[in-house]
């Protein structure tokens, strides 16, 4: 790799009593890339981010972010980072545009406050107090106050989560401003097809550790040549029969909701419906479908990412 | 600087766009003290003034002072009633009469020697306004009494047997005690609950994820606080003068500099309670057990030196019986339970020990 790297974390440790919430987490971050960071609730997300903000301490590792370390480091780090936390209420009886204001002039140089409340789609409402906003306008102020700063490296915290399809695909623009600007984007989320979207890389993170990291399209690759097949069975679905069709090479069962990966379409379809003639079998609502990262995760962890 | 202004704007703008702590923190206080000073006789409370009179006096003296005084005064206001001396102290425990005056045995002869006279004065000061107001009463008649017997030098002398203080109005003491409280409520209810509701709103968070210096965040929020704690002190001397003509008879800087020390000590207290408390319930029960106490035992309702024994060394510990005692000369020219210089020190002292354990228990999340 001969690009810079903006965010470098090895062998992250963070114990809290009995759990461990992280366990040697290792990754970095190439500068100017959209990173995003999986896995499902309790996996050592949250934390880690905590980390690389200096939020925490971990108990053992190192991080590197732009350069520098916390500690010595820590007011050029943070003059240099956005970060978008899962807030709940930021000074509620000031108008989006003070707070905006506020944040700015707590920053060495800051971007004008009605640029960014642009930025995020939220000009309209840039003199309504941040109690009165929606939740999802709340979200976007949020995310405002991470670009006050026109940092280098921003820290965007399931940035989409309670936003309407609307202001999601609004804000999927901002972040792809972010990455024609250069900027590194750390992005963690619960939406694979975000994910999908918009990062160059994702890495999946279960039990403190980090369990993979590639492209999306190289993760999907390498864990599935397969198609797969998704229905819903109405009774008990016959598992072992459903494994054993061919061209399975991996079946899944989620509330009755089985997902066969063919490699041979065709012929487990044609045995599908052989077991369907059998009375073995009635199901409905069938797809049919190229895996997703979506895919990739339940594989790897064994858990959708939404419960 | 910038950031510090930029702060102190937005914790003024916060604090003022909401009511609640306006009202509480600001205009509560001076409202109780206007209420406790109308109820507890601020001017012309309309009450009667019982007198135990107790001749002793076998002469011709005693009687005839008796009957003087029957005749000088007002016929609205006052009751005479006469007894022993048994009578009429159990009378006055009772709280049947106000105050006592005993004639002494050897009244006439005295006079006729051309001895002064000692006239004792028994009251209880718990009836603070009552006796109070009785015993100027006195005063005038004993000054009459003199000068009826011929104006010759004063040969009664009014010996008062309760020597705590001097009587007052009671609404006096409570404009610089309750102004002592609010102080208190403005680092409880003014600095603690919201420094914790900004927490669990994570804006403590989200600002320390900024190149901001913890120092510059504590300077802009402890700064508006005191700015708080000034204006309430200008809201009481106002309401105060407005209503029962209580000002600031003592020096106008030192009062200042009392206000601003203990506004400072009392938003401590506010920033060590939010470190140590768990969540909003724990909170509640925390200040309240400083509150509680705090208000009761540190002059500003009730004089501390009628509180049981018991009580004492919470009294002395108490940073409000320094600060109260303080303004409580100050404002109206009280006596001193202890010297202002002591006053200052303790609340000083008081102001490091907290500032000090204030930032050994700060939490940011």
């Amino acid at each position: 790799m001969t690009r810079q790297t903006a965010v470098d974390v090895q062998d992250l440790q963070k114990r809290y009593g009995e759990v461990r919430a992280l366990d040697g987490a290792t990754f970095a971050l190439a500068s100017g890339e959209v990173f995003g960071l999986l896995g499902p609730n309790g996996a050592g997300k949250t934390t880690a981010v905590e980390c690389i903000l200096g939020l925490r301490r971990p108990d053992a590792g190192r991080i590197t972010v732009l350069g520098l370390e916390h500690g010595a480091g820590s007011r050029q780090i943070k003059a240099r980072t956005g970060a978008q936390l899962q807030t709940t209420g930021l000074y509620p009886r000031l108008s989006a545009r003070e707070v905006v204001e506020l944040f700015g002039r707590l920053f060495p140089r800051a971007l004008p406050a009605g640029q960014v409340l642009e930025l995020v789609g939220l000009e309209e409402k840039a003199g309504a107090r941040s109690a009165d906003l929606s939740g999802g306008q709340r979200q976007r102020l949020a995310v405002a106050l991470a670009l006050v700063n026109d940092p280098d490296l921003v820290f965007l915290d399931e940035p989409t989560t309670g936003l309407d399809p609307q202001a999601r695909r609004q804000l999927w623009d901002v972040i792809r401003g972010l990455q024609a600007a250069g900027k590194t984007v750390l992005l963690t989320t619960h939406y694979m097809e975000e994910a999908e979207q918009l990062c160059d890389r994702v890495a999946i993170m279960d039990h403190g550790r980090i369990i993979a990291l590639d492209t999306p399209a190289a993760l999907i690759r390498r864990h599935f040549q397969e198609t797969a097949i998704e229905f819903v069975a109405l009774g008990e679905p016959p598992r072992q029969r459903l494994a054993a069709l061919p061209g399975v090479r991996q079946s899944l069962f989620e509330n009755g909701r089985p997902t066969l990966f063919s490699i041979d379409v065709p012929r487990t379809m044609a045995g599908l419906f052989d077991l369907v003639t059998e009375d073995a079998l009635q199901f409905q609502d069938m797809t049919v479908r190229q895996a997703t990262l979506e895919d990739v995760f339940l594989k790897l962890t064994g858990r959708r990412i939404r419960s | 600087m910038k950031e510090l202004l930029a702060l102190y704007l937005v914790n003024a703008k916060e604090f003022l766009r909401d009511r609640t702590p306006v009202i509480l923190v600001l205009v509560l206080p001076v409202l109780l003290a206007i209420f406790f000073g109308l109820i507890f006789g601020g001017d012309g409370g309309d009450w009667t003034l019982h007198l135990g009179v107790v001749v002793e006096d076998s002469g011709a003296a005693g009687p005839r002072f008796l009957d003087e005084l029957r005749a000088s005064l007002p016929g609205e206001g006052f009751v005479v009633q006469t007894g022993t001396r048994e009578e009429m102290t159990a009378a006055l425990q009772r709280g049947d009469v106000h105050l006592v005056l005993v004639l002494p045995a050897d009244m006439t002869a005295s006079l006729a020697a051309d001895r002064p006279v000692d006239v004792a004065v028994l009251y209880d000061s718990t009836q603070g306004t009552a006796a109070a107001a009785g015993l100027s009463a006195v005063r005038d008649l004993i000054t009459q009494a003199n000068l009826a017997l011929s104006g010759a030098p004063p040969r009664l002398v009014l010996v008062e047997t309760d020597v705590q203080t001097e009587p007052r109005r009671m609404v006096e003491l409570f404009m610089p005690g309750m102004l002592g409280i609010a102080l208190l409520w403005l680092g409880l209810f003014g600095t603690a609950l919201p420094l914790l509701q900004q927490r669990a709103g994570q804006v403590l968070r989200r600002l320390s994820l900024t190149p901001l210096r913890p120092v510059t965040m504590l300077a802009s929020q402890v700064s508006w606080r005191v700015t708080v704690g000034l204006l309430q002190a200008a809201l009481f001397v106002l309401a105060g003068y407005l209503a029962f003509r209580v000002g600031v008879q003592g020096n106008k800087l030192l009062f200042v500099g009392a206000v601003l020390l203990g506004s400072l000590v009392f938003v401590s207290l506010g920033y060590l309670l939010a470190g140590l408390a768990r969540s909003e319930e724990s909170m509640m029960v925390l200040v309240q057990v400083v509150n509680f106490p705090l208000m009761m035992l540190s002059g500003g309702l009730l004089p501390v030196e009628n509180l049981p024994s018991f009580f004492q060394p919470l009294v002395v510990l108490s940073p409000l019986t320094y600060l109260t005692d303080a303004l409580q000369q100050l404002m109206v020219g009280a006596p001193a339970l202890h010297p202002l210089g002591l006053n200052f020190a303790v609340l000083g002292g008081w102001l490091v020990v907290l500032f000090g354990l204030g930032v050994r228990f700060w939490r940011w999340e």
